[in-house]
């Protein structure tokens, strides 16, 4: 009998007693033996401990009598099977024994199953868990106790409360305010948690995907229509200062090297976004914190400056400490120091909801809906923070540093129609006109902002708002235009429906205006917005009219659905809009995934999300995020940053996620990944990847340089001279590079190195690629020299690299890039069908060890445990997980049969190429040294293996610049 | 460089003589302007198989919804566009006709700086493209 067989016959047999199983073997039996043995006892078993009292007159001693007599008696056993006599005595004492002993089986429940459960299945009824009548009679008793003591444990794990009273309005937004003290909500969260999986992370409870399958209508939302993102979670720092103290403390957090930074023509203007990678201070190349975009408030007369920087909440806890030191911030100011207004308008709003029970009252009574109760809620909460400071401002450069994150909502709108649904959600203000002395009450902004000068730039940027309706495509925008803009508040003109907004081929837009619009982009008279005024913003969040009120509004209007005029009250909010550039890199899909930001003050979440929904936006989560930057071949934080602080934390959680999972299997349904030769299949160990190149490069060199003085020939692919002078420059500077921090390494940023590397991947006899392009780069063959010259300053470099796949084969995370080998490239070059070399399968020698550890665990278990275990742990310094590399990985490079230089980071089939595609880093070092021995038409081919997997295939590497 | 720098900062068409400094600017291409496209519309691409594309306007043809398609070609399509088109023709003895239309359309380059002194340029370039009508012989008349 096999294990599992055997275990499940053990566990049937458990409360059989062992005498009644003997006598089935008995070899000397007939056939017929089995009428009053061993069959009958079969028979109750099934029955299991139900029906003991029928059970009873079943015993042969009654009911079976002749058969008896022939068979199971041994005393009198003939040869024929026939007893010639019976001692009553004997017979009647075996009885009893058999008889006692099914009587203990039958009695003994073998599970914690319930009476019904164990019927057997054509007495089985529906609803017998519930309705006792079901059951039969004889059980019945059984099964009524059963069910109380069920009912009575399930009573008391009830809540305190009805459900009634739990939907309260006041008990709902305390439970909504508990819920949220560790994890803050968006506003858009109620919508969200209704139809997305919700993750809890950076401190935001935020939707991951949809629980619709919608994987790619998401993908077809973002290259034929439009998919909406919330990105309010995003952090929003206010740096306030002149711009010459402002550029200069953030000039030491960026560096010109890696390209455009915060002093860009451009940018400063105030016409366009701008993003970059910032570093820790004075410390780059070394110690990068993350990508941040910016944006600067557009110039006016004034000296003072002001600069939004926003960037992902990950790199909080990082960036605030240095912008801090940068800026030379000393201790937090109380909000009210730096500006006079917000402090009185923070203070109105904490005590609106709080002082007096009236209001509440009234609010409990007429029953809120939900978005409003989480709008008001985040009000209240983002404006008092409990404890953390918001605000910073430093006496020596007067620099005023504010925290505004979720007072500024950020939606992302991808795809080329964002365009028509942007036009038909927003609607430009209506100008001011004079009205009665309603508006004291309403201390509306927009009469005092209707001044000559703005009204001017009221309808210039009205005008800009409805030539984009003539665009297409976002894409053909040139990318990180700012528009202001203030628009009515969208709820008034929600159509009934949910639309589906397609551009308007009827009416033409002017021809030369568009084009114009196109080629010189909005200019930057159009960005200003009075959204960059904090009183402004705060005005607008607390005049909003609460979706109740607009309903029963809505609701007296005299004809049914026309547009409600609110005159005075109606609020006008100002907004943003920031034009997202889409795929600038590579040759294919170029402008793929282009779209607009839209931000919007706090308090109008939901008017603007709802009314873009209608619009026919799909709504995306983390996942679509995470999907629309793989197609557009760009690093997403913080999962792409391995070198960053949040990406370690990052990529050091998802180990820890995908080892539980890991170990949720048995071993036997989980790859083995020793013997697929994949040493870290959770976590890349990049560190060591850098390192051993190092060592690879340095010991060539040497061996080189060695080969020169005995006079032999130099090394192919490069002349000695130039390696010793490269040996030289290099070793001169890891002395000065290992110094301050030896276990440290870095992604290139500097534009133009990469642009060279990106150069040398080319395949340099392709077709169709003019020379000009890169003129300044050759790509011929590598000479030696520059490739050193590259290398040997950044020795623990990584590189960014786009990996397409030649054939098929999708690469998933972890995944290997690995050199091929010449005789693989010349497979490929003779069979174009040929998919890949193998990996030959590696040897598990942990097996053994665990399998020994084990045998020893259970050899001691009885005795002295203990001991045992402290023995074990003492002789293997971490755990053995089978399937796993224990914790001193072997050398990563050359584990197997092809070098490897790089990991894949993420990778999918991917749906705009066709292909499968992975964005993956590879070490510096070794992408030159493969390029350097590489043929000029058959350059930047590499393999990629999955973790899980022994065939290799082929790719093309890319670097993107 | 000089004529960059007045202004706006952005010259709309440039001199012929000017050349970028690729270590100021990295050149990015636009897509071509997209406009409204019927379902008779066919627009060529090199990427496609040409089979695959003629195979298209074949069927389009032969569906019957339509008494002409439209083949655009634009650049390094259109000889592309001019072979399938004639294509057509051949295979079809002598039903259908085609008449050719050519034009000139505008795209767009970007420079993008590379440096902070220097200003983001627009410029404009020429293209030309081919709009090639098949029909039915009898559908003209």
């Amino acid at each position: 009998m096999s294990g599992a067989k055997g275990r499940k016959y053990e566990k049937k047999m458990k409360y059989q007693p062992t005498s009644v199983t003997f006598h089935t073997g008995d070899p000397g039996g007939s056939s017929s033996k089995n009428y009053n043995g061993a069959g009958a006892q079969q028979q109750e078993r099934k029955y299991g401990g139900v029906q003991p009292q029928r059970d009873q007159p079943w015993t042969p001693s009654s009911g079976f009598k002749p058969y008896q007599e022939q068979s199971d008696y041994r005393d009198g056993q003939t040869s024929q099977g026939f007893p010639k006599y019976i001692t009553a005595t004997t017979f009647a004492q075996a009885r009893a024994a058999e008889v006692k002993a099914m009587l203990k089986a039958v009695s003994n429940k073998n599970s914690n199953s319930q009476v019904f459960q164990a019927l057997p299945k054509h007495m089985r009824r529906r609803a017998m868990s519930s309705n006792v009548k079901r059951i039969p009679r004889r059980l019945r008793a059984i099964a009524k106790r059963e069910l109380e003591k069920a009912s009575q444990q399930k009573k008391e794990q009830s809540k305190n409360k009805s459900r009634k009273a739990r939907r309260r309005h006041g008990n709902l937004l305390l439970e909504f305010n508990r819920r949220q003290r560790k994890n803050l909500w968006l506003e858009t969260h109620i919508w969200h948690a209704k139809r997305f999986h919700m993750v809890k992370k950076w401190g935001y409870c935020l939707g991951d995907k949809p629980t619709s399958k919608c994987y790619r209508a998401c993908y077809r939302a973002m290259t034929k229509h439009c998919l909406l993102q919330d990105l309010s979670y995003y952090c929003c720092l206010e740096l306030t200062g002149g711009e010459n103290e402002l550029l200069k403390a953030l000039a030491r957090l960026t560096n010109r090297e890696t390209g455009l930074t915060f002093a860009a023509v451009g940018c400063l203007s105030g016409k366009r976004q701008g993003s970059l990678v910032i570093y820790k201070a004075d410390k780059y190349p070394l110690e990068p914190l993350g990508p941040v975009t910016f944006l600067w408030k557009p110039k006016k007369m004034s000296e003072e400056r002001q600069l939004w920087i926003w960037f992902h909440p990950a790199l909080k806890q990082d960036l605030i400490p240095q912008l801090k030191t940068v800026c030379q911030c000393g201790e937090p100011v109380v909000q009210s120091i730096p500006l006079p207004e917000p402090s009185t308008v923070v203070s109105t709003v904490e005590e609106m909801p709080e002082p007096v029970s009236v209001g509440c009252k009234r609010k409990r009574k007429e029953g809120t809906p939900l978005e409003e109760i989480t709008a008001k809620k985040f009000i209240r909460e983002r404006t008092s923070p409990p404890l953390i400071p918001a605000c910073w401002k430093s006496q020596t450069t007067g620099i005023v540093l504010r925290d505004l994150t979720l007072e500024i909502l950020r939606y992302r709108l991808i795809g080329p129609l964002s365009h028509s649904v942007l036009s038909d959600a927003l609607y430009p203000a209506s100008l001011w006109k004079i009205f009665h002395s309603q508006d004291e009450k309403h201390c509306s902004w927009w009469p005092e902002y209707c001044n000559e000068d703005n009204l001017f730039l009221h309808e210039r940027q009205q005008n800009l708002f409805q030539l984009l309706r003539g665009i297409a495509s976002p894409a053909e925008i040139s990318a990180g235009t700012v528009l202001g803009l203030v628009v009515d508040d969208p709820r008034l003109t929600l159509p009934r429906k949910r639309t589906k907004s397609m551009p308007d081929l009827s009416v033409l837009p002017d021809f030369e205006k568009v084009q114009q619009l196109t080629v010189e982009g909005i200019t930057d008279e159009a960005s200003p917005s009075p959204i960059w005024d904090q009183a402004v913003r705060d005005c607008v969040t607390r005049s909003k009219i609460s979706e109740q009120e607009l309903n029963r509004m809505k609701m007296e209007i005299l004809v049914p659905g026309s547009r409600l005029d609110l005159g005075a009250k109606e609020s006008k909010i100002p907004i943003l809009l920031i034009h997202q550039s889409g795929k600038l890199t590579g040759q294919e899909c170029l402008g793929w995934g282009s779209g607009w930001d839209i931000l919007i003050p706090k308090g109008w979440g939901m008017a603007f999300w709802i009314s873009l929904i209608y619009r026919g936006a799909r709504a995306g989560g983390l996942q679509e995020g995470l999907k629309h930057s793989q197609h557009k071949g760009t690093a997403h934080f913080p999962n792409d940053f391995p070198d960053c602080a949040a990406g370690v934390r990052f990529s050091g959680e998802q180990e820890k996620e995908l080892l539980d999972k890991y170990k949720r299997r048995p071993p036997s349904k989980r790859p083995n990944y020793i013997k697929h030769g994949s040493v870290a299949p959770f976590l890349c160990p990049w560190q060591q990847l850098v390192e051993e190149w190092e060592m690879i490069l340095k010991t060539e060199d040497e061996r080189g340089v060695s080969e020169e003085h005995r006079g032999a020939l130099p090394a192919p692919e490069s002349s000695g001279e130039e390696k010793s002078k490269g040996v030289k420059v290099k070793c001169a500077d890891e002395e000065m590079k290992t110094s301050p921090g030896a276990a440290d390494f870095s992604i290139l940023r500097n534009r133009t190195v990469l642009k060279q590397v990106s150069a040398w991947c080319l395949p340099t006899s392709g077709k169709g690629k003019r020379a000009n392009r890169s003129a300044r780069f050759s790509r011929q063959q590598i000479p030696s020299g520059a490739a050193l010259s590259i290398s040997a300053p950044n020795p623990r470099c990584l590189v960014w690299t786009r990996l397409s796949l030649l054939k098929k084969g999708s690469p998933t995370s972890h995944a290997l890039i690995c050199i091929p080998d010449p005789g693989d490239i010349q497979m490929l070059c003779a069979d174009l069908t040929f998919c890949g070399p193998q990996e030959p399968k590696h040897k598990d020698h942990f097996k053994k060890k665990i399998k020994e550890l084990k045998k020893k665990k259970l050899a001691a278990s009885p005795g002295a445990s203990c001991k045992v275990q402290g023995i074990g742990s003492s002789e293997l310094p971490s755990k053995l997980i089978s399937g796993l590399w224990p914790e001193p990985l072997p050398s990563i490079t050359s584990h197997c049969t092809r070098v490897t230089i790089g990991f894949v980071l993420r990778g999918d089939f991917s749906l705009t190429a066709g292909c499968g595609e992975a964005l993956g880093l590879v070490s510096l070092a070794g992408l030159l040294h493969m390029l350097s021995q590489q043929a000029s038409d058959r350059k930047g081919l590499v393999l990629v293996r999955n973790p899980a997997s022994l065939q290799y295939r082929f790719a093309r590497i890319m670097v993107e610049v | 460089m000089a004529e960059n720098r007045g202004g706006s900062g952005q010259s709309l068409h440039l001199k012929p003589e000017w050349e970028m400094d690729p270590a100021e600017y990295t050149l990015r291409k636009r897509l071509p302007r997209k406009l409204p496209k019927r379902r008779n519309d066919i627009y060529i691409n090199m990427k496609t198989n040409f089979r695959t594309q003629l195979t298209r306007c074949q069927k389009l043809l032969d569906s019957g919804q339509f008494t002409d398609i439209c083949i655009h070609g634009l650049g390094l399509a259109v000889h592309r566009a001019i072979n399938i088109a004639l294509q057509l023709q051949a295979n079809s003895f002598g039903e259908l006709q085609i008449s050719a239309n050519t034009s000139t359309v505008e795209l767009v380059d970007d420079l993008e700086p590379e440096v902070d002194h220097a200003e983001r340029i627009t410029q404009i370039r020429s293209n030309s493209a081919i709009h090639i009508r098949v029909f039915h012989a009898a559908s003209k008349a």
